[in-house]
């Protein structure tokens, strides 16, 4: 008795925690996709004569004016597209190269195995912000390198939870029975294995999301990565640095935006990967 | 094997007694002070970092000294007379100064510092030119020396203040060795040098023999803080006494006032900031799209609201406080459809890309590079700011030639003349001029140098203004102040102008 009541409880919470998760992403992707149309001017309208105006004092400026002059609310909303492109694009690109990786390294082993896991071993001990300043030393900082980055860096989660999986999925009948009956590698990696894949794959994209959101705000804050021209999260909190004490708001909308979003992207990985996984195996 | 053995040895036997020394004389308190930067040489001839003389003006004495207000009072000299022809100086020595390491000061140290100046040694650092006028020093007597000059040169007296005149021991360095001396420094100053690390601060303590009176702190660390809400957080935290400018951003201004434990220092100072042109390549070689880019410009609301009191605009590179400084000189005016027009006329397409190279620690400017970018962007450039990290800006961007379309240049102009600023950017061939290649420019600033007539000489030194002005080589932002940070601990402390803060008569409680 007391076992059902408990599992009811967890069941209500994880219902809660899918509801919340996607309130919370779903509302900050609707606010960024009509940003253009609510802000037209993208938040980098500058107005001296109204700088560092406190928020919910005007229509004007919901959110209050930054240290130009510019309102917060258009920068935090317009400034989410950033995030949230290098974010989706990242994980895209890391889903794409990594599971290519775990595949032809679980199911072909030997050499390719060998060499694409060492790469991933080099690739898991190197300094993440020693990279990617040797990165953006050489190649400049941009979005697009932005992204790559975050590609190199991340795909090796991807390729470990794959190769782990296929390497365990490679022995049973079906794969089995499916390469006596003469079935093409292609074929097996595509129809059999990869279908089998795709709920920790999409686990871990949910909660790699949210990292790689972390990951580019913390870059933009140091002034790597995008262009300080263009209003992003990171870059709003890097130029609020020397206001907190005199100007909370200029930082704290920003950092919410980014608390919100990871908070919002987590809940929804994790429920995620309790329906698609109850046993939690794969659990990251 | 032996010899490294026998070094490292002394090595400790010098940190030795140098703990020993410094232990008696603690009671009388340590005073820390943050620098922005950490000026990585110590040797006179090899710096040109304001950074290196807030240290080294505690270290070393010139033969004249100039405090924060600014007048020229006897140094290591206690009296000179200038010949007629302005082409003879005669210094007569303070006597019985010795260099921390116990070698005497005498007209010898005189001769080998200026010979070191201005023979190879010299030729290594960018000191020298600023010294050029000087043909050679002869010793008279032990306590007299002659300045020979090639020509006259009004600045000399104040720039024997500074820099690369300051006097250094002889037989040290030539036992030592020059590597050895730079970053082991001895001089004849208020402080004796104890330890230097490079990026984390240099160490010095009191030098109870110093001619000028015994210091009246023991020690006196600085740490080399380049974050400004770091060093605003270090002083709040009592961790650091003195936060020394350029660094404390107009935005933390307000933090400071309201704290009751510090205190606020502004004085207006000799630092400029430009945004300077590639008149070399890209769209900035033409002379319409920097005016047009200068016209685009609003600095006077800049300079009001970001600067908020603590800067006040300029026309040309230079401080109202300068010699040269031109209160008639109109430069151009706010006007951004004159600008769109000026592109228009000069082929400039929309939207054109235009990069700005700024000094990444520098708060302040990386608020007005983005006001001025709005503005730019408002008449149909396409600009992008992109900070450096200010050894990188400095050394391997500037000089190289390798900067974006403008670039940040902030300049001290220690001397207060508009020499000393607008040689070092507008001549052929200086470090500070990558780009600019102009016969009658170089003409016009050689031909002020040898003037002694201070009016016939700022007749010119404004004629250059004027000049530049007309070719816009730069774009003028202001003249800010100098802003230390002060814990009220700190007393008998006076902010100077140009950073270089002598502290032997600042106590602590």
């Amino acid at each position: 008795m007391a076992n059902a009541t408990t599992s009811g409880r967890l069941n209500r919470f994880k219902a809660m925690e899918f509801v919340v998760g996607i309130l919370l992403f779903g509302t900050i992707c609707l606010a960024v996709l009509f940003a253009p149309l609510l802000f037209p001017d993208g938040g980098t309208k500058i107005d001296l004569a109204a700088r560092l105006t406190a928020p919910f004092q005007s229509f004007a400026h919901v959110l209050g004016t930054d240290p130009l002059g510019r309102d917060v609310l258009a920068r935090v909303v317009t400034g989410g597209k950033v995030s949230l492109v290098v974010g989706f694009a990242s994980v895209v690109g890391s889903i794409f190269v990594g599971v290519a990786m775990g595949l032809v390294a679980g199911y072909y082993r030997g050499a390719w195995d060998a060499l694409l896991m060492r790469f991933v071993d080099v690739q898991l001990a190197l300094p993440f912000i020693l990279l990617a300043i040797t990165f953006f030393a050489i190649l400049g900082g941009s979005l697009i390198n932005t992204i790559v980055l975050l590609i190199v860096s991340q795909c090796v989660q991807y390729a470990r939870l794959v190769r782990g999986s296929v390497l365990s999925l490679r022995e049973r009948e079906f794969i089995l029975s499916a390469r006596a009956i003469g079935v093409a590698d292609r074929n097996i990696i595509l129809r059999h294995l990869l279908p089998n894949l795709l709920g920790p794959v999409i686990v871990l994209a949910t909660l790699n999301f949210a990292n790689n959101i972390l990951l580019e705000s913390s870059l933009t804050f140091l002034g790597l990565g995008v262009d300080p021209t263009i209003p992003s999260w990171g870059g709003m909190l890097a130029d609020a640095r020397t206001y907190l004490q005199t100007a909370w708001w200029v930082s704290v909308f920003p950092g919410l935006a980014i608390l919100l979003t990871v908070l919002g992207l987590n809940l929804l990985g994790d429920w995620l990967r309790d329906s698609l996984d109850p046993t939690g195996r794969t659990s990251r | 094997m032996e010899l490294k053995f026998t070094r490292s040895l002394l090595g400790a036997l010098a940190l030795s007694t140098a703990l020993i020394a410094a232990s008696p004389s603690l009671a009388a308190g340590k005073l820390t002070v943050s620098l922005s930067q950490d000026p990585g040489s110590w040797d006179p001839v090899d710096t040109f970092l304001v950074a290196w003389a807030t240290v080294a003006t505690n270290i070393f004495d010139g033969l004249t000294y100039r405090g924060p207000d600014l007048k020229l009072v006897p140094g290591l000299a206690e009296s000179w007379q200038v010949s007629e022809d302005g082409k003879k100086i005669t210094f007569k020595l303070r006597q019985n100064v010795k260099f921390h390491d116990g070698e005497p000061f005498n007209a010898d140290a005189v001769k080998f510092t200026f010979d070191r100046l201005l023979g190879d040694e010299g030729s290594k650092g960018p000191q020298k030119s600023n010294y050029a006028a000087i043909e050679k020093v002869e010793v008279v007597d032990p306590s007299t020396v002659d300045f020979i000059l090639k020509s006259p040169d009004p600045v000399l007296l104040t720039k024997l203040a500074g820099y690369g005149a300051m006097i250094v021991p002889p037989n040290y360095i030539k036992e030592k060795g020059e590597d050895y001396f730079n970053t082991h420094p001895v001089g004849t100053g208020a402080f004796k040098f104890i330890s230097y690390e490079p990026k984390i601060g240099v160490k010095l303590e009191a030098n109870p023999d110093y001619w000028g009176g015994a210091p009246k702190i023991s020690e006196l660390d600085y740490k080399f803080i380049t974050e400004p809400a770091t060093a605003v957080a270090e002083l709040q935290a009592g961790r650091v006494d003195i936060v020394v400018p350029p660094i404390i951003p107009i935005s933390m201004v307000p933090t400071i006032k309201g704290d009751s434990r510090l205190e606020l220092m502004s004085v207006p100072g000799p630092t400029v900031d430009a945004l300077r042109f590639n008149t070399r390549d890209g769209i900035t070689a033409d002379v319409r799209v920097r005016k047009a880019i200068i016209m685009a410009v609003d600095r006077k609301t800049i300079v009001d609201a970001i600067l908020a009191g603590q800067a006040s605009e300029i026309v040309s590179f230079q401080s109202s406080l300068s010699l040269g400084y031109d209160p008639d000189l109109k430069g151009l005016p706010f006007d951004p459809e004159g600008a769109k027009k000026l592109l228009a006329e000069a082929g400039v397409k929309p939207g054109a890309p235009l990069q700005i190279d700024i000094r990444g620690n520098d708060a302040t400017m990386n608020e007005v590079a983005q006001a001025v970018s709005s503005y730019l962007q408002a008449v149909g450039l396409n600009p992008t700011i992109k900070p450096y990290e200010l050894n990188v800006l400095l050394n391997d961007i500037i000089p190289q030639g390798k900067t974006g379309a403008l670039f940040q240049q902030k300049w001290g102009g220690w001397t207060f003349d508009y020499d000393n600023t607008a040689y070092s950017m507008y001549h052929s061939g200086e470090k500070w001029n990558p780009y600019e290649k102009d016969a009658e420019l170089d003409k016009l600033l050689e031909s002020q140098r040898p003037m002694t007539d201070a009016a016939e000489r700022e007749k010119v030194l404004k004629q250059i203004a004027a000049y530049v002005n007309d070719k816009a080589l730069e774009l003028p932002l202001y003249n800010s102040n100098a802003i230390y940070g002060v814990n009220k601990r700190v007393k008998n402390f006076t902010p100077a102008p140009d950073n270089r803060i002598k502290l032997n008569e600042v106590t602590v409680d």
